[in-house]
């Protein structure tokens, strides 16, 4: 059996739960219900039926991760996947980190980001806009009791307005939940 | 107990009916605002609470609020607990360095990972699931469970990005 992975790799990898992901024959009603907005064409993921379990979480999670990660104006995708990065990394959600890295560098083309968080993990030296974006998501992540000026300052600096500040945020706190669900339900493998 | 469904909770704990400014700005995000409320009652309120209370989420969402000195959220869930039923025989394990009178082993085991998936969520192992189960979490309780701490993990990080936008 493959061994599960517990240091920071940018390869693809597998996500195997603790717990009996839904069985979609013996599904309930509700089950299904919540399983149906998701992408249809491709095989729902065993961490989508984890979730499943309890299916009227599911039900606005899903809608609500893909607003904030992919709605229309405010920040840049790629910004978003910064916060995303940043949470992950703190929260040592190394599927999470993969899976937006790799959507990063096939977002911005800029594989060297990706590469210098990877090397330095939170000491990672970037350049000022990826830096304060992901300083922020730093700090949000780790210490949400003392986020203020300081940080404000900042996002200002790089020249973020009031609706990329405040999707940046939402990118951040929705790993803060994707993070506490993938890292403690389950664990990365390699693909065999 | 009733819950008001028009008032949205984020805005009512940062009082931004005295911000219309940021309240204004949260409205670009009007899909998204809708779904974290909704999310909110999904967790908090939702029509089968099954073996998590109205209460017990109340406690627990207060507890993770206390957690990360979010005064504004663990206001509002302790208030909440009050008005829910049997809160009041919850309102001890509201504070973060109790631990359940007698022998409780269930809610003991709930509140060990509580604590541990709010603040240090990367120390999570599967030995920590094991411990959900053998205190007689069922693998939808434990899913149930993780989706409350992540949810409320969620809201007080979201609070504490518009506190920043509002106070700079």
């Amino acid at each position: 059996m493959a061994q599960p992975v517990h240091e920071f790799t940018i390869e693809p990898l597998d996500w195997k739960p603790y717990v009996k992901p839904v069985d979609v024959n013996t599904a309930t009603p509700d089950q299904l219900d919540a399983l149906k907005i998701t992408p249809s064409n491709k095989k729902i993921s065993d961490y989508v039926l984890v979730l499943a379990n309890d299916p009227e979480t599911l039900k606005e999670r899903t809608p609500l991760f893909n607003d904030i990660m992919y709605s229309e104006g405010g920040l840049s995708r790629g910004g978003r996947e910064i916060g995303a990065l940043a949470a992950s990394f703190v929260n040592r959600c190394i599927y999470c980190a993969s899976v937006h890295a790799a959507r990063y560098i096939q977002l911005e083309k800029r594989p060297e980001v990706v590469d210098e968080i990877y090397g330095s993990g939170l000491d990672a030296n970037l350049p000022d806009f990826e830096q304060a974006l992901f300083n922020f998501g730093v700090d949000l992540t780790a210490h949400p009791d003392n986020v203020g000026a300081y940080q404000f300052y900042h996002l200002r600096e790089i020249g973020l307005d009031d609706l990329q500040i405040l999707d940046l945020i939402h990118a951040v706190a929705i790993f803060g939940w994707a993070n506490r669900l993938m890292h403690t339900l389950g664990e990365p493998h390699r693909l065999d | 107990m009733t819950v008001p469904s028009t008032n949205d909770v984020i805005d009512t704990v940062l009082g931004l009916e005295r911000f219309p400014d940021l309240e204004a700005l949260r409205e670009q995000r009007a899909k998204l605002k809708h779904l974290s409320e909704t999310s909110y009652q999904a967790a908090l309120r939702p029509a089968e609470p099954r073996n998590f209370s109205y209460a017990l989420r109340a406690a627990l969402a207060a507890r993770m609020a206390t957690l990360w000195k979010s005064q504004e959220l663990s206001a509002h869930f302790r208030t909440l607990l009050e008005r829910e039923e049997g809160g009041s025989g919850l309102a001890a394990i509201v504070d973060p360095g109790s631990r359940p009178e007698g022998s409780d082993a269930r809610l003991a085991a709930i509140l060990v990972h509580v604590d541990l998936v709010t603040l240090s969520p990367k120390d999570a192992t599967r030995a920590n699931i094991e411990k959900l189960a053998a205190a007689g979490l069922d693998d939808r309780d434990i899913v149930t469970l993780a989706g409350l701490i992540a949810f409320v993990n969620y809201q007080v990080l979201v609070v504490a990005g518009l506190k920043m936008l509002r106070d700079n």
